[in-house]
């Protein structure tokens, strides 16, 4: 009887397995370049969406498990490097927001998109909200919360594009895993 | 037994144990940064530098698009603009001849009270490759960095006045804090009163006049610039219009749209702290005076007394300043 040879993946398939790990959160990576990407200019507005929190709440529902608080919390960092604000701000707003999407995860999962989108706005009213009280404690006054609010109204209004962006990027790329 | 059914509640025990570990390590970092440390401020310069050529790259095509919709505005609007560019003209010819006679006459008194003049300023240009990203930051990046002499807190100007000023440089770009983040303070002055104030950024569109005397009398439409108190930025540069909100408050209009910034210049300013010794000449040749007799030539005190007010001189102008720096 002829013995099987014990199994060992080929390094293609090596490869697809780490793009397949990697891939969100690159997709997160990309979406803190793109809020840096000057797109308002065009329309001649300072406004760009968060992108990152998109990203987080997202993947957040749809595969948390692709998309460990880790990721979030370098995606976090690394936008707040690049922007040039306080140290940490958005990587533990966006923790903290990662953290309450995920103990709600149950009501919004297979659920129809609008309440899926819904769902986000009370996600982004909250990380606006907590950044906002934030930043008020950390400068010792009230900031006004004008450009918050203006930002993340933004941010809910394109998140429809996104969701559909990223559902192909999942189709395609993370249906085999 | 299935192995799966143990791994399940180990997997998510591990995700909850990570989630507290970085939510801990997210607020202690928010308590650190506070610190500003060497280390937070190298880690910001690295990213920013790995990160500035993708956006440069990234900003292109947005600022042909730009273009694009600013070029189909321009045909559609052609023949009112060309109206409108030819009255400006015709005021502006009107003007120049006027500022042509006033710059003849500032340049006959400052060699008449022997003034320091500012040397000329360098500047680099460059392009805004990047977005602040947040709401409560108002910075951009600029692809100037230290290879091309941006170095921290020098002005930085467009088109149409000052947008801020260097706050961190890398070897290839640089971090500018525009005037209306929470963080910018700028001394400024009031024109045409000259009152003294300092503008400060609230994270609005419209920054506020911090420090302005109780009982000066500005008015809304009033010009700011900036008046070079500190030396580091230079004086005189545009900034903007006061303006009243409904509440009754003044605050300023900046000349730059922060919306529209692209092309920029890093002016390369150096306070001048090496001030030359500078004695007042011996004899004052004032201005030709066509009405009065021309006065004799007025002998002033020796050099030992430089710096003191001469009392009057030939031309009636102010008595002579100290050698100041500005």
């Amino acid at each position: 009887m002829p013995r099987l040879e014990p199994y060992s993946p080929t390094p293609a398939a090596r490869a697809g397995r780490i793009v397949m790990t990697v891939m969100p959160f690159a997709m997160g990576l990309a979406c803190v370049l793109l809020s840096f990407v000057p797109l308002g200019r065009i329309v001649g507005s300072p406004l760009t969406p968060a992108f990152p929190l998109m990203a987080i709440y997202y993947w957040a529902i749809v595969r948390p498990e692709m998309f460990p608080p880790l990721a979030v919390f370098a995606v976090g960092l690394i936008f707040d490097l690049l922007s040039g604000g306080a140290i940490g701000l958005w990587a533990f707003v966006y923790v903290v927001t990662y953290a309450v999407v995920i103990s709600q995860r149950m009501l919004v999962v297979n659920a129809p998109f609008s309440v899926f989108w819904v769902g986000f706005l009370f996600a982004a009213a909250f990380a606006g909200a907590f950044a906002w009280a934030i930043i008020s404690i950390i400068h010792g006054m009230f900031v006004p919360p004008g450009s918050v609010a203006r930002h993340m109204a933004v941010t809910v209004a394109v998140f429809p594009i996104f969701v559909m962006l990223f559902g192909r990027i999942q189709t395609r790329v993370l249906q085999g895993n | 037994m299935d192995s799966n059914r143990t791994a399940l509640p180990f997997r998510e025990f591990s995700h909850r144990i990570s989630l507290v570990f970085m939510l801990t390590l997210a607020a202690a970092l928010l308590l650190l940064g506070r610190a500003e440390t060497y280390v937070f401020d190298r880690a910001r310069q690295v990213v920013t530098d790995l990160a500035a050529p993708l956006l440069e790259v990234a900003s292109r095509p947005v600022a042909a698009t730009r273009r694009v919709i600013e070029r189909t505005d321009e045909y559609a609007y052609v023949f009112d603009e060309n109206e409108r560019l030819r009255a400006e003209n015709a005021r502006l010819l009107a003007w120049k001849e006027e500022a042509l006679k006033l710059q003849a006459k500032v340049a006959r008194y400052e060699a008449l009270l022997n003034v320091q003049v500012d040397p000329a300023i360098n500047y680099v240009s460059g392009r805004v490759v990047s977005d602040s990203g947040g709401p409560f930051v108002d910075t951009v990046l600029v692809n100037v960095g230290s290879d091309k002499g941006a170095e921290s807190g020098q002005a930085v100007i467009d088109t149409d006045g000052l947008i801020g000023r260097i706050v961190s440089t890398g070897p290839k770009a640089s971090r500018v804090l525009l005037l209306t983040d929470l963080n910018s303070r700028v001394p400024v002055i009031i024109e045409p009163a000259h009152y003294n104030a300092v503008l400060a950024g609230d994270n609005t569109a419209w920054p506020r006049l911090e420090y302005l005397a109780a009982q000066s009398a500005v008015s809304p439409g009033d010009r700011v610039v900036t008046s070079g108190d500190g030396g580091l930025i230079p004086a005189g540069l545009p900034v903007g219009l006061v303006i009243q909100t409904s509440d009754g408050g003044l605050r300023v209009q900046t000349f730059s749209d922060r919306g529209r910034l692209d092309f920029v210049r890093v002016l390369q300013y150096e306070f001048p702290s090496q001030v030359k010794r500078q004695d007042p000449p011996q004899v004052l040749k004032g201005p030709p005076v066509t009405s009065a007799p021309p006065p004799g030539p007025v002998t002033l005190p020796g050099p030992g007394t430089a710096g003191t007010n001469t009392g009057s001189n030939a031309g009636g102008a102010s008595p002579a300043p100290t050698a100041g720096a500005q």
